[in-house]
């Protein structure tokens, strides 16, 4: 074959540059040594953990950062005897639960040559995110932290918490950091240059991709066996599943709406799903300021109207049931045949009819309602406007925005609010947040997200809320907790509609080598293994 | 025309005044609480408060308004609510992603829009004209979004030829990354240049001097481009402005669905976000892209066609 000069130039840049597409495709899809997560969210905010208010930064502060105590991979601690010492080796709490005191690990290590974690950087972790921290509202029960030596520090409460490790050690917003790094870089710079002990230091920041991370060799625990991780922020929810599916991310977060589990397994049978229980907790709250749903027997109508088990069923495999607000393994949760009779609200759209017509409404009645656009926000309440809409209660529901839902909501302008929120398994926090006469919503935006002004309309939980927050006794707590539940389903100023799993759809190369069942919406990779 | 220039720009600054006016009130008018959408739902009235402090939000806003314009007139658009970094810094960094897109879906669409325009005026009501009606039907009728999916499954997922998301790194990982978007976006503008060059082409064929230049023996390829093509230069420019200008919104969605880095994809996350520092900011620097567009488009009718005075 005779080649002209030209051809033969055009053909090696031909080659030249399908070679380097191959090479590149390659790279990204099977680098055996780097963990890649999409993230769904458009770009990183924050690596400070004192600091993060985007659900998804958390994923590299979980690999950055470690906090005194933290629960075995892949759960929640339940009781407090289930926290493993971490940057603490041990603990102890005095009789009244009001000192404890942890004696911190010899030889930590901060990334990037930053010396030994002390009980200095420990007290300033803790002081900056009391001060400004994300979980401020949390951490307003501790009064001091001060540190007894290089190694121990002592946290004083203002009132008792048989749940402290909980409550507020074992939380993202009091990772330790470090405070010579802080002191060096300033404030602003450590926001993007963060110094941890974690097994994963970060090594990029970069808000129009994401972050970049690499195995912390002088870690004092096991090394991480896969040397690199990347989250890459991918909010569109189409490039993400395509970023997955062609092996461009080993794993990505979930789209929480019915049917994707399955539709996904449909395109590659293989893929992993790590799901929490219980994930989000999904609460619809009553407005009890709005005629009629002051009135019980209209709130008891629209228990019995809507299907509870069929909410979370259409939610499957990620939705759960709850009988009354918690999970049944959390602290205070129920089984309905543990709930007497009369508060097991089994599904009955005669009784709800029945009851409708005893309180005036024979034929039913018209209101109007608001819901989020997001896809497990609406999805639900679309079902939930079916039910009632069976017994005769014709929600006219307004589908929007989910920044101005929001707004809205927290400006009173809701009739049947739904919320959705994480809880770890200490029931008083959503009490706190969603119960209180505290925590009222005010027409004005200054109040909480108390939407049915529980406690001010109607008398509230707000002395078994005391009382469960200032036991010394664990055992007393749990008790506490179970009284404000079985209030709740009498009164019905909330409903626990269901609960929906935080969801990563993995791929089978990766192997986190534990199981999650259950924790916060994120998980360490330093037990991960993956295979090219 | 330095001064034709000059009084251009000047004229352009109500515009942009007005860009900017209604911007700011669209912003205010918008259901959703940029603290809330920053805090979360969780936070505390005082950190709202503080927020809003930090931010400037808790002042009339008519001071908002007058420091907001006095903030663009020191280019300082103030910074995003979400990270804290400078507006100006973001929008730096993510320009040069959409211009790139831009001009390279640009160069394909009109280097394949005119030369199968040319086609089909040459061939009409034959089969490539047929063919080209078709094509320009198919580009007019899917969305960008749609083909963007369609291109994604077919060569990057099944394929696995292009990659999937991002903007690359270094300017041969760009090009391979800018590949699959820009065709997005190009074959669209090929379907709408081709048009009008056979539009064009049609018609400037059916002049006396192209009747002229055939009778005095001018072969077929100097009659259509020499008399015919660079007569319907002036209307063909008028099209590929306003096709850039298309261009420009529509990677907006290309932004999204490539998840390529840029100022469309920082705009839409801005506006769920409600930031309004880089939603004015951003909106601003589109408006002075379409601006500036425009006035290039005049100043190239003066050269293509010398007839058309500077007034």
């Amino acid at each position: 074959m005779n080649l002209r000069r030209r051809q033969f130039l055009e053909l090696s840049a031909a080659t030249a540059a399908v070679s380097m597409l191959g090479t590149k495709f390659a790279r990204a899809a099977s680098d055996p040594d780097t963990i890649r997560i999409g993230i769904a969210a458009n770009g990183p905010r924050t690596s400070d953990p004192n600091y993060t208010t985007q659900g998804g930064d958390n994923w590299a502060t979980e690999q950055m950062y470690e906090q005194l105590v933290r629960p075995d991979d892949g759960t929640f601690a339940t009781t407090p005897d289930q926290y493993r010492p971490t940057l603490a080796t041990e603990w102890s709490a005095s009789p009244d639960a009001k000192t404890w005191t942890f004696k911190l690990r010899q030889g930590v290590q901060f990334h990037k040559g930053f010396g030994e974690m002390t009980s200095e950087d420990v007290v300033f972790s803790f002081k900056r995110a009391m001060a400004d921290g994300t979980n401020k509202p949390i951490l307003s029960n501790i009064a001091d932290v001060v540190a007894n030596g290089p190694y121990e520090v002592v946290i004083t409460l203002k009132n008792s918490d048989v749940n402290l490790l909980g409550t507020s050690i074992f939380l993202n917003n009091t990772a330790i950091v470090s405070k010579k790094a802080v002191d060096q870089m300033g404030a602003e710079k450590f926001k993007t240059d963060a110094v941890g002990t974690g097994p994963y230091e970060l090594t990029r920041f970069d808000t129009k991709w994401g972050t970049a991370l690499k195995r912390h060799e002088t870690y004092w625990g096991e090394k991480a066996k896969v040397a690199k991780v990347e989250s890459v922020y991918i909010a569109d929810t189409t490039a993400r599943t395509l970023a997955l599916l062609s092996g461009d991310v080993d794993m990505i977060e979930a789209v929480r709406a019915p049917g994707w589990v399955d539709s996904m397994l449909q395109r590659d049978s293989t893929l992993q799903f790590d799901m929490t229980s219980p994930g989000s907790f999904n609460t619809l709250h009553i407005n009890l300021k709005r005629k009629p749903f002051d009135n019980i027997k209209v709130r008891q109508a629209i228990m019995y109207a809507i299907d509870r088990h069929a909410v979370a069923e259409a939610m499957k495999p990620m939705g759960g049931f709850t009988a009354d607000l918690q999970p049944e393994f959390f602290p205070g949760g129920f089984k309905t045949e543990d709930l007497p009779p009369e508060l097991q609200y089994n599904y009955d759209p005669e009784k709800a009819k029945t009851l409708l017509a005893e309180a005036g409404f024979p034929d039913g009645f018209d209101f109007e309602s608001n819901v989020s656009q997001r896809e497990d926000y609406a999805s639900i309440m679309l079902i939930v406007q079916e039910q009632l809409r069976a017994v005769g209660m014709r929600m006219n529901l307004h589908i929007g925005d989910h920044t101005a839902y929001h707004a809205d909501n927290q400006h009173d302008k809701n009739t049947l609010a739904l919320h959705s929120s994480s809880y770890p398994p200490i029931p008083t926090q959503l009490y706190t947040q969603q119960l209180s006469t505290r925590a009222e919503v005010k027409p004005d935006g200054s109040g909480g997200i108390n939407y049915s002004h529980y406690g001010v309309v109607i008398p509230g939980i707000d002395d078994l809320l005391a009382k469960a927050l200032q036991a010394t006794d664990y055992n007393a707590y749990v008790d506490y907790c179970k009284q404000i539940e079985l209030q709740v389903l009498r009164d019905l100023p909330l409903i626990g509609m269901s609960t929906l799993s935080f969801t990563v759809a993995r791929n089978a190369r990766l192997d986190l080598g534990y199981k999650v069942k259950s924790g916060y919406a994120r998980w360490r990779f330093h037990h991960a293994t993956k295979k090219a | 025309m330095a001064r034709y220039f000059l009084l251009r720009l000047a004229d352009a600054i109500p515009t942009i005044w007005l860009v900017l006016t209604l911007v700011f009130i669209a912003m205010r008018i918008l259901p959703g609480d940029p603290a809330i959408a920053a805090l979360g739902d969780m936070a505390l009235p005082e950190q709202l408060a503080a927020f809003r402090h930090k931010m400037g939000l808790d002042v009339p806003l008519w001071q908002q308004y007058i420091n907001f314009l006095i903030g663009v007139l020191s280019l300082d658009f103030g910074q995003s609510y979400m990270n804290g970094e400078p507006v100006l810094n973001l929008i730096a960094a993510n320009l040069p992603y959409t211009i790139e897109l831009t001009v390279a879906a640009m160069v394909i669409g009109v280097g394949a829009g005119v030369p199968l325009g040319v086609l089909a005026a040459t061939h009409r009501d034959r089969l490539p004209d047929s063919g080209m009606r078709l094509f320009s039907l198919l580009g007019y009728a899917i969305p960008d979004f749609y083909l963007g999916a369609l291109l994604l499954i077919g060569f990057a997922l099944n394929l696995g030829w292009f990659p999937i998301n991002g903007g690359g790194d270094g300017f041969v990982d760009r090009m391979y990354h800018i590949a699959l978007p820009a065709l997005t976006l190009a074959l669209v503008k090929a379907a709408f240049i081709g048009r009008l060059t056979r539009t064009a082409l049609l018609e400037t064929l059916g002049k006396d001097y192209v009747r002229t230049a055939r009778a005095k023996g001018a072969r077929e390829p100097r009659v259509i481009y020499r008399h015919g093509l660079r007569n319907a230069l002036l209307p063909l420019s008028t099209g590929m402005g306003l096709s850039l200008l298309a261009t420009l919104s529509g990677s907006v969605a290309v932004e999204l669905v490539f998840n390529r880095p840029g100022l469309g994809r920082m705009l839409i996350q801005a506006i769920n976000e409600r930031d309004y520092g880089i939603i004015q900011g951003g909106v601003v620097v589109f408006a002075l892209l379409v601006l500036l567009i425009n006035l290039v488009m005049d100043l190239l009718y003066i050269v293509i066609d010398p007839r058309i005075r500077v007034k």
